[in-house]
């Protein structure tokens, strides 16, 4: 298989760096392939030397302020995943607990469970479940509340201002 | 020669220096002279590959973005912007991927005639070479990378950068060549 000249390295190395011997300037005069390399070499240059006129390289600050807000996304995309385990986690909990409670108390005499328990037993443990449960609604109702408005169409969280940046 | 000292500079932290201190007032101060010494090359390497000014502007932001979130510490001068240009051959590559980008558009610039008619058989000449072959003939004909350097930045292996170099040198002065000697 037909390659370059094994001296095309050296010779290149030497039009970026300006640094030749007198060896090497022979040598690139005779060799064709590295003739070829140095005028193509030469086209480039002036090619990169054109496109340096016209680079406008943004400020620097932006792209620290973007890297900034890429990396608070990545960390609310991370911490956004664990949240989410954790929520089927607890919904897992939740009907693993249910599931076990009615097969447990299902086996229940309630009639004889009821009849033995005095009066005031009975209203502390009902007093006791409604409170319970209006904490877990009181806990549970802003996040879903938040959920909803996260989830609707035309949410201002999902307009632009708060869309990452594409990604290539 | 005052480029290379500024990058060497960032490139070599401290051992304390992690990706938060990065961007630190100091490690803000290091990266705009990182910016500086190393914004233009790489714009220029990413117009040549795309053809597109905003195009390249936007890629170069998103180069220094994942270069600033993926920091790798104890990094030489040389490592540093063999680093940023692999940061940027990969967002090309990404890209080639997803859209086609053979095409490529150049912006009217200020300049003579004899100018324009080069630019124009350099431009011609590019727009038909693969992405992957314009970008070899940029590192090692502009960057003057050598073989290994090419290979750590396109992932490809370093015995087969000296053929696919030879292959594109010799299509890129096949196309020009013609060109040039017309009357």
């Amino acid at each position: 298989m037909k390659t370059s000249c094994e001296h095309e390295e050296v010779v290149l190395r030497a039009v970026h760096t300006g640094q030749w011997t007198d060896a090497l300037r022979r040598h690139a005069a005779e060799c064709p392939d590295c003739s070829q390399a140095i005028e193509l070499a030469g086209a480039l240059r002036q090619q990169a030397r054109r496109a340096d006129r016209i680079c406008n390289p943004p400020d620097p600050y932006w792209i620290l302020q973007r890297s900034r807000r890429q990396a608070r996304e990545i960390t609310l995309r991370r911490v956004g995943r664990l949240m989410a385990a954790m929520r089927a986690l607890a919904a897992v909990y939740a009907v693993a607990v249910a599931a076990w409670l009615l097969r447990g108390y299902a086996a229940l005499p309630y009639r004889e469970v009821a009849s033995a328990l005095p009066g005031t037993s009975s209203g502390y443990a009902l007093m006791g479940a409604a409170v319970a449960a209006a904490c877990a609604v009181a806990g549970l109702w802003p996040i879903l509340r938040h959920d909803a408005h996260r989830a609707a169409p035309g949410s201002l969280r999902q307009g632009p201002a708060s869309q990452p940046p594409p990604r290539a | 020669m005052e480029d290379a000292r500024t990058i060497a500079a960032w490139a070599t932290p401290g051992p304390e220096q992690t990706a938060q201190t990065a961007q630190t007032a100091a490690g803000e101060e290091g990266f705009r002279q990182l910016y500086e010494a190393t914004s233009r090359p790489l714009w220029g390497y990413l117009h040549h590959a795309t053809g597109r000014p905003h195009v390249a502007d936007d890629l170069l932001q998103e180069t220094f973005c994942k270069f600033l979130l993926h920091p790798v510490p104890q990094m030489d001068e040389a490592q540093t912007r063999s680093y940023l240009f692999r940061i940027a051959t990969n967002l090309l590559h990404n890209r080639s991927r997803s859209r086609d980008d053979a095409a490529l558009e150049e912006p009217a610039d200020s300049g003579t005639q004899t100018d324009e008619a080069a630019r124009l058989d350099v431009r011609e000449a590019m727009r038909q070479l693969k992405p992957r072959e314009r970008q070899l003939l940029w590192l090692a004909y502009v960057e003057g990378m050598s073989h290994a350097e090419i290979a750590a930045v396109t992932g490809l292996g370093a015995m087969s950068i000296r053929i696919l170099l030879y292959r594109a040198r010799q299509k890129a002065s096949a196309i020009l060549r013609p060109q040039r000697t017309e009357p």
